[in-house]
């Protein structure tokens, strides 16, 4: 519907939750990179994991309480994951919020995003005797 | 990058953290509570929460000590995820200084 497309949140409310991770997790699934990754990871039906990510958005964004889990855990379990990965998927993050949301509530969640995805960057691949951040491809000399 | 609580939670242990937490990585000692930094996914959603502003990003200077505080303390205490009932007096102890000095406890809390 084009009506419900021109629509732009400006609180972070149910509806605005639920149309971020619909539309977000379209784009994933889409990505050349990070599709095959979630498709592995979530081969099955995706209702549970777009329900999981509503509650888990809820409750960075509005302190609802409503997930409860251990995302590094589960991070640590998919097969394929890479450090570079993480702008993608914040990259993706950043256009959808974009697309949706006004630009101060876009800002909000997108802070949010990249805090959560630096900590889970740092429990997956951070090891001591290495720098860190760690340097990408064309950015080592 | 996690957060870390500090001196002011001693003696106040109001938990209202614990429920907001997504990711229940709170644990509770005898009068104080700490968050484990390698379960932490640094979304600042108990940091608002606290009643005594005892939570903080790591990221402000002056920290070592609470950093490794909630890292040690968070391997041997329980784990929290419940809120229950701030002990009577939590008021009167919100601002006091120097509680850890005073007042800390290594012993841990019930847990959940």
């Amino acid at each position: 519907m084009s009506a419900a497309k021109s629509a732009v949140f400006d609180v972070p409310s149910e509806d605005a939750i639920a149309r971020l991770v619909d539309d977000f997790y379209a784009r994933i699934r889409a990505d050349a990179v990070l599709g095959p990754v979630f498709a592995r990871a979530i081969p099955g039906d995706w209702g549970p994991h777009l329900a999981t990510m509503r509650n888990f958005w809820s409750s960075v964004m509005t302190a609802s309480g409503r997930y409860k889990g251990n995302p590094v855990a589960v991070h640590s379990r998919v097969d394929g994951i890479e450090i570079e990965m993480f702008d993608r998927w914040l990259a993706l993050f950043e256009a959808t919020c974009r697309d949706l949301f006004a630009p101060p509530l876009a800002i909000e969640f997108q802070a949010k995003a990249i805090r959560i995805a630096e900590s889970l960057k740092l429990a997956l691949f951070y090891l001591p005797d290495r720098p860190w951040p760690i340097e990408s491809p064309k950015d080592a000399s | 990058m996690t957060f870390v609580v500090t001196d002011n939670c001693i003696k106040c242990k109001y938990m209202d953290c614990v429920e907001v937490c997504p990711v229940d990585c709170f644990y509770e000692g005898d009068n104080m509570l700490v968050i484990h930094p390698d379960e932490c996914i640094d979304c600042g959603v108990c940091e608002p929460e606290c009643p005594a502003s005892a939570i903080v990003a790591d990221t402000e200077p002056g920290l070592d000590k609470w950093l490794k505080l909630n890292g040690d303390y968070a391997k041997v205490w329980p784990n929290i995820t419940v809120k229950r009932d701030a002990p009577p007096d939590a008021k009167d102890w919100d601002g006091v200084p120097e509680k850890y000095e005073k007042f800390f406890s290594p012993e841990p809390g019930q847990g959940d």
